[in-house]
């Protein structure tokens, strides 16, 4: 353990200090930082801004009546709508700038409840206003004018308005929000990505390395130091403990950012975390790293090249990928057997059972299945990796046959 | 006390015998040169030591265990093709190969520091080593070896590519060795390095030992028919001798081969009888590289079998 370690704190620190990896970790938090500080700069211009786009104001609708129903016009909505008798004065309204939208309401409205929209070519006003309910409380309070209670009228321009209530597994109405609802999605889907950003970057590095060692034949001394289980797991192990560093410092520098932009936009908003659902993720995370890592670092040692190594590497973050190919039906179905068999199978299981967490509560013997073929799957990798580990280490320029690679595994 | 035991090795790649029947022992305090010309099994046999490659079938012992992670931290080897890490710094690489070995930190850079001393490059010590010249790389990959003072040294053509100065700096180093006790194995194509050290070797040639043993029973087998002979000026020396074969010539010098039954002796007695002027009378022993090349073309001449 003492070797792994010791190797661990090598590929550790020497990696950290390279040029490439120290700019990766700060280019992400410096541009969040840069966003944010001219967010700062242009101040309240840019929170307007954000408002106008998002909640644009309420303008005024003219419309022209041919089906008589909407004249007179009910006098709560004087100042925001405009009758203009006939359609050519309406439209000269409009070509005029004096107006932004024509509602035209045909004769046969009752019978076909359409109505045309006018609006200055490449105006959003118009898919806005047939969109609003401004449009519809008009239409509704006209056409029931004096003949409901007007609590009914209400209900008839505003149906129903949706508050979601979920139960926890004991049958207890949750007070979690739909800020939780979208967090319980978004951190197992920020753990996916940031699983295959870790894998890729920490990979990279594993290659490089062994690369290096091929290269310059140190790994003969090694091999004669420690045993190349040893040598693999510490490997792994500092690298993996880099990745994470770089993940750490973009989570934390992204929560901090977010924060910050807390305080600039003036935005609200509790921000609970389920800690269950972060265990598992977590627990996702370390077992899925150790996996791609042993795998990819066994078979990369098997190239002649850096190059190669990656390429036969890349094979195995087909595996990462998969579930995000197919994330349209985990989306759509979290439960179908398509998802629960990608979250059986070794290598898409930490990708899509992150992604499933979010989305459905999986069945904890579908979650102890998983783990348990994922933790057998690892212990073999890591033993049938550490041999081809090996006989790739020692094979200088020169590929390993498929016959060699079995003949390692079965030697002692 | 053997350190190195190896009983009937072998190692076959393909349809070639690398190692064939391979037995030695390497005792304490002794240097052990392992000669042969390229390809004839040596580092394949190291590496069977080092435990980096199995072989197919044979024992190997080291101090009296089969080969094995815990062993190797009694063993210090220079591999034959060189190599450390480029972008770390010359100390730093020495800590963490030895920390490998079972040194801890303190103790690691301590030594570190007094080896690079040793080899006079303790200048250096926080430099890259990359920034170092190839014959420096050498060096340190030499202290590398001797880092955790193991009981054993395995060294693979430790003198390749180094300047004369440096060859004797790490000549003097194995020879420290040898009277600290420790076993020391060294490898080599280039016969007259290890003919002026080792105690005892073996020669190798398509993977078999040709020859085994100490160096002087060797050269002694081998050597005893030479006469070194040089004449003061305008002397000659006789057309005919008693008990010699044939005579070469080199301006002053003359090189005699003794024929059957002939010794240096007589050989000495009949000069001084016809007073020849003798400035050097010396009975040569056969360099060792010409018994290797005896040894090596016979074998060719004859098929092995």
């Amino acid at each position: 353990m003492r070797k792994v370690l010791l190797v661990a704190r090598h590929e550790f620190w020497t990696n950290c200090k390279r040029p490439g990896f120290i700019i990766m970790t700060l280019l992400v938090p410096l541009l969040g930082l840069i966003i944010l500080g001219i967010s700062l700069l242009a101040g309240g211009r840019v929170t307007r801004f954000l408002e106008e786009q998002f909640a644009p104001q309420p303008k005024r609708i003219a419309y022209v009546d041919h089906s008589g129903l909407f004249t007179p016009m009910l006098p709560q909505y004087e100042g925001r709508f405009l009758r203009y008798p006939d359609e050519t004065q309406a439209i000269a309204a409009l070509r005029d700038r004096h107006e932004q939208t024509v509602v035209v309401i045909p004769a046969n409205y009752l019978e076909q409840g359409k109505v045309l929209a006018y609006s200055i070519k490449s105006g959003l006003s118009s898919t806005l206003a047939s969109d609003s309910t401004e449009l519809r409380s008009f239409l509704v309070d006209h056409l029931v004018a004096g003949r409901l209670d007007p609590a009914i009228t209400a209900r008839l321009r505003a149906p129903y308005s949706v508050a979601p209530v979920w139960l926890d597994e004991s049958g207890r109405p949750s007070n979690e929000g739909i800020a939780a609802m979208v967090l319980g999605f978004v951190i197992p889907y920020v753990f996916a990505i940031l699983l295959v950003m870790t894998i890729f970057t920490s990979s990279g590095y594993l290659l490089q390395g062994i690369g290096v060692e091929k290269d310059s034949r140190v790994i003969e001394i090694l091999i004669s130091s420690l045993s190349s289980t040893q040598l693999m797991a510490g490997k792994i192990l500092g690298l993996g403990a880099l990745g994470l560093l770089q993940v750490l410092v973009w989570v934390l520098s992204g929560w901090g950012l977010l924060i910050g932009a807390v305080g600039v936009f003036a935005l609200t908003g509790s921000l609970p975390i389920n800690a269950w659902q972060v265990l598992l993720s977590i627990v996702y995370f370390v077992l899925g790293y150790l996996l791609f890592g042993t795998l990819m670092g066994a078979t990369g040692a098997l190239g002649t090249s850096m190059r190669e190594g990656q390429q036969i590497a890349g094979i195995f973050s087909l595996g990462a990928a998969v579930p995000f190919m197919a994330m349209n039906f985990i989306f759509a179905n979290p439960n179908s057997p398509l998802a629960i068999v990608l979250s059986y199978i070794p290598l898409t299981s930490p990708v899509t059972m992150m992604l499933r967490l979010g989305l459905t509560s999986v069945p904890w013997q579908q979650l102890a299945f998983s783990i348990g073929l994922l933790v057998a799957a690892v212990a073999l990798s890591l033993w049938a990796g550490a041999k081809i580990f090996r006989l790739g280490l020692l094979m200088y320029g020169k590929r390993a046959s498929p016959r060699e690679v079995l003949r390692a595994l079965r030697q002692a | 006390m053997g350190t190195v035991t190896i009983r009937d090795l072998c190692k076959r790649y393909g349809d070639l015998l690398a190692v064939d029947r391979l037995s030695f022992d390497v005792q304490r305090g002794e240097i052990f040169g392992l000669l042969g010309p390229n390809g004839a099994g040596k580092t394949t046999t190291i590496r069977m030591i080092m435990d980096i490659i199995k072989p197919d079938s044979g024992t190997i012992e080291i101090l009296g265990q089969p080969p094995s992670v815990r062993m190797m931290e009694h063993i210090g080897y220079m591999p034959e093709e060189r190599g450390l890490y480029p972008d770390l710094k010359l100390l730093d690489c020495l800590v963490y190969l030895a920390e490998l070995k079972g040194l801890s930190r303190t103790q690691a850079r301590a030594r570190g520091l007094e080896l690079l001393e040793r080899v006079e490059l303790g200048d250096y010590a926080r430099q890259k080593v990359k920034a170092l010249s190839k014959g420096m790389q050498q060096k340190v990959q030499f202290i590398v070896t001797l880092m955790h003072q193991p009981e054993i040294v395995i060294l693979d053509e430790p003198f390749q590519g180094l300047d004369p100065v440096n060859t004797e700096l790490i000549k003097s180093m194995i020879l420290e060795l040898r009277q600290k006790n420790v076993a020391v194995v060294m490898s080599s194509h280039l016969m007259n390095q290890v003919e002026q050290m080792a105690d005892r070797i073996l020669l190798m040639d398509h993977g078999q030992a040709k020859l085994y043993g100490p160096l002087h029973e060797i050269k002694a087998q081998y050597g005893r028919h030479t006469l070194l002979v040089d004449v003061g000026n305008g002397a000659e020396l006789p057309e005919t001798l008693r008990g010699v074969a044939s005579v070469t010539r080199h301006g002053h010098q003359y090189e005699a081969l003794l024929a059957e039954g002939g010794t240096p002796d007589d050989v000495l007695g009949q000069l001084v009888a016809q007073k020849v002027p003798i400035t050097r009378f010396e009975v040569g022993s056969m360099p060792l590289d010409q018994i290797f090349i005896a040894v090596v073309s016979r074998n060719h001449k004859e098929p092995t079998p």
